[in-house]
């Protein structure tokens, strides 16, 4: 206690300390947080409130302009565009995972379906094949837009020579050499089709650090009949005297969850082109509101469903007349009438 | 909805005097002399079917009707975006306009109708008074009890699934309690419902008839201790089944600080009116 009240002493010693020019900014907000990074600054630090505040609406409006420049990907010098071949591998989109809701088939069985929104979605750069790995193209795509003051300025060069407000999520998809697209085009949901499969990656939920009970499903020991001080531990770690050692990788307690995880083959259910949800089946790692890598399915059985494709993505301007929302053909619609199951 | 159904009797019944009129005048028509026929073929007024009767219900205006917003559309209390909410709200508002979903309460008495392959007739009637209305946006649940052949039954509905092809309120009246599964473990005249029960009229307007019944229950042991504080039921007779100090001793689980906490408050009013006049909107289009 006597530490803590040090600190708090310390910083309001601190505070008092700092010239006049930073009246703006009234010390009662760091009262109560310890601030232990000491060194750097946050933009509205030193700034008065006018300024800050055109600091705001400036970014906004930037942001708002470089959208409208990049709305029309086609007229704006675009990079050749191939034909979608069997082996070809197409760009992925940067979603932010909504929620979960039910969905009806039309012969009355529920699947649970989750809904991923594809916000400013951007393509930020592109590596060649000498670039990137030796094997393949990569293309580098951004997600949600975030303010640029965080941001430190090598990042904000990358986004400056895309011409793209800085993105939360910025991830490498490996792409074919024909699959290639400009920095700076816009992403929407309608790159995906109903009743193709997708591979979604996202950060699953953390747990911290977990007993092997919780971790890996194992089976503890009874709470009664004479256990002492042994309920929910490994027991056994390995079989002996022969091999004399724990093998490597043996399941024990550790760090669980806040890992990448991919799950594989999602049927996507619908597609909705005026907010750009795309409605997956089943669940998805992460929390509500993260970002996921949304990409076309690696299973080599579920290859088949993926027929002309928009490739290398969807643009707005040339096959633009979509309706507002897409429906697998298996998928109850709530504007039809109630099913009669014959 | 239930104004709906009053205008629709009337809209019947213009209708039928309507298709009468013209049929008398098609009859007429026809018993006319050839001549006229034959020189009318190709000056026969093309066939302009009726305009339909506006109907305005002047008896009731339209603030004395009972505003009642399903809970189902009232979002919970999540760090959820509200978009996911406005598009789930689009599919439920999509599903009623084909499905009509009345207003109900639990303590009313439904009788549901569901598409069922297994069934003759390829659709089952159940009716039950409702004890729970559970979820939110489209997964939203109601469960219907009734006792059949002495056998409580009990039935878990989604309100929006597409099987279902008519919802009916046989009576709408509300009770002392939000949730009637005490009912289980209740004498079982408190749970039969007569499934060739005649709907009971209500009006639109007003407020809904509260049923202040309070049931006899089983001996115990219960399902659940229910005379607990966290459930704060009204609608049992606690005095037939329980002693005093049994009550008292019920009131050492009580947490008289949880109406006090700040944390779990949760004010739905505006919300609410803000959803009403959206539902409103969107299902007169």
């Amino acid at each position: 206690m006597a530490a803590w009240s040090c600190r708090f002493l310390f910083l309001l010693r601190g505070t008092r300390v700092i010239p006049p020019r930073a009246t703006a900014e009234r010390p009662a907000l760091l009262v109560g947080c310890i601030r232990t990074a000491k060194t750097t600054t946050w933009f509205e630090e030193n700034l008065t409130e006018d300024n800050q505040e055109y600091m705001r609406k400036s970014m906004a409006e930037e942001y708002r302009r470089q959208t409208a420049e990049k709305l029309n990907p086609l007229k704006d010098e675009p990079w050749p565009r191939h034909e979608w071949t069997e082996g070809s591998r197409r760009v992925g989109l940067v979603a932010v995972k909504l929620g979960m809701v039910p969905v009806w088939t039309k012969t009355g069985e529920r699947h649970v379906v989750t809904m991923l929104q594809v916000q400013d979605c951007h393509i930020i750069k592109c590596l060649s094949k000498e670039e990137y790995d030796g094997h393949s193209a990569a293309l580098i795509v951004g997600g949600k837009n975030v303010s640029p003051f965080h941001r430190s300025e090598k990042q904000m060069e990358v986004f400056r020579n895309a011409g793209v407000p800085p993105k939360q999520k910025v991830t490498a998809f490996k792409v074919s050499d024909s699959a290639i697209i400009k920095p700076g085009t816009p992403l929407y949901a309608a790159h995906f089709r109903p009743g193709q499969y997708v591979d979604v990656t996202g950060k699953s939920i953390g747990k911290g650090f977990q007993g092997v009970m919780k971790r890996w499903g194992f089976k503890g020991q009874p709470a009664t009949h004479g256990q002492t001080k042994t309920h929910r531990r490994p027991g056994a770690s390995g079989p002996g005297g022969d091999p004399a050692k724990v093998f490597k990788g043996k399941k024990m307690p550790g760090q669980m969850g806040n890992s990448y995880i991919t799950a594989y083959g999602l049927k996507i259910w619908r597609v909705n082109t005026k907010y750009n949800v795309l409605y997956v089946n089943g669940s998805v790692p992460g929390h509500k509101n993260c970002l996921l890598k949304v990409r076309d399915t690696v299973l080599p059985s579920r290859r088949s469903t993926l027929l002309n494709p928009p490739f290398p993505t969807y643009f707005t301007e040339e096959d633009g007349d979509l309706d507002e929302d897409l429906y697998d053909e298996d998928l109850f619609v709530h504007t039809e009438p109630s099913l009669t199951l014959t | 909805m239930a104004a709906c159904t009053k205008r629709l009797d009337r809209f019947i019944i213009s209708l039928r005097l309507l298709r009468n009129l013209q049929l008398q005048n098609e009859r007429f028509l026809s018993t006319s002399p050839c001549l006229r026929v034959a020189g009318n073929d190709s000056e026969s007024p093309k066939f302009v079917p009726p305009s339909k009767p506006v109907i305005v219900d002047k008896t009731q205006t339209v603030a004395s009707l009972r505003k009642f917003l399903s809970p189902e559309f009232i979002p919970p209390r999540q760090r959820t975006d509200p978009l996911k909410f406005s598009i789930e709200r689009k599919d439920m508002i999509r599903r009623r306009k084909v499905l009509n979903i009345p207003e109900f309460y639990v303590g009313s008495i439904l009788a549901v109708i569901m598409a069922d392959p297994n069934a003759s007739g390829k659709s089952n009637r159940f009716v039950g008074i409702c004890i729970q209305r559970g979820g939110k946006g489209l997964g939203a649940t109601f469960v219907l009890r009734n006792i059949i052949n002495n056998q409580g039954v009990e039935i878990c509905y989604e309100l929006y699934n597409p099987r279902i092809q008519k919802i009916e309120v046989l009576k709408l009246e509300k009770r002392l309690d939000d949730n009637l599964m005490y009912l289980r473990d209740a004498l079982p005249e408190y749970s039969t419902v007569d499934p060739e029960m005649k709907p009971v009229p209500f009006s639109p307007t007003g407020e809904v008839p509260v049923n202040k019944i309070k049931v006899r229950m089983r001996p115990k042991p219960w399902s659940k201790r229910w005379e607990r504080p966290k459930f704060n039921l009204q609608g049992i007779r606690f005095d037939l089944s329980l002693t005093p100090e049994q009550m008292e001793h019920a009131q050492k689980w009580a947490q008289p600080w949880l109406e006090y906490d700040m944390l779990k408050e949760y004010d739905t009013s505006k919300l609410e009116e803000q959803i009403i006049k959206e539902v409103q909107q969107e299902m007169s289009k």
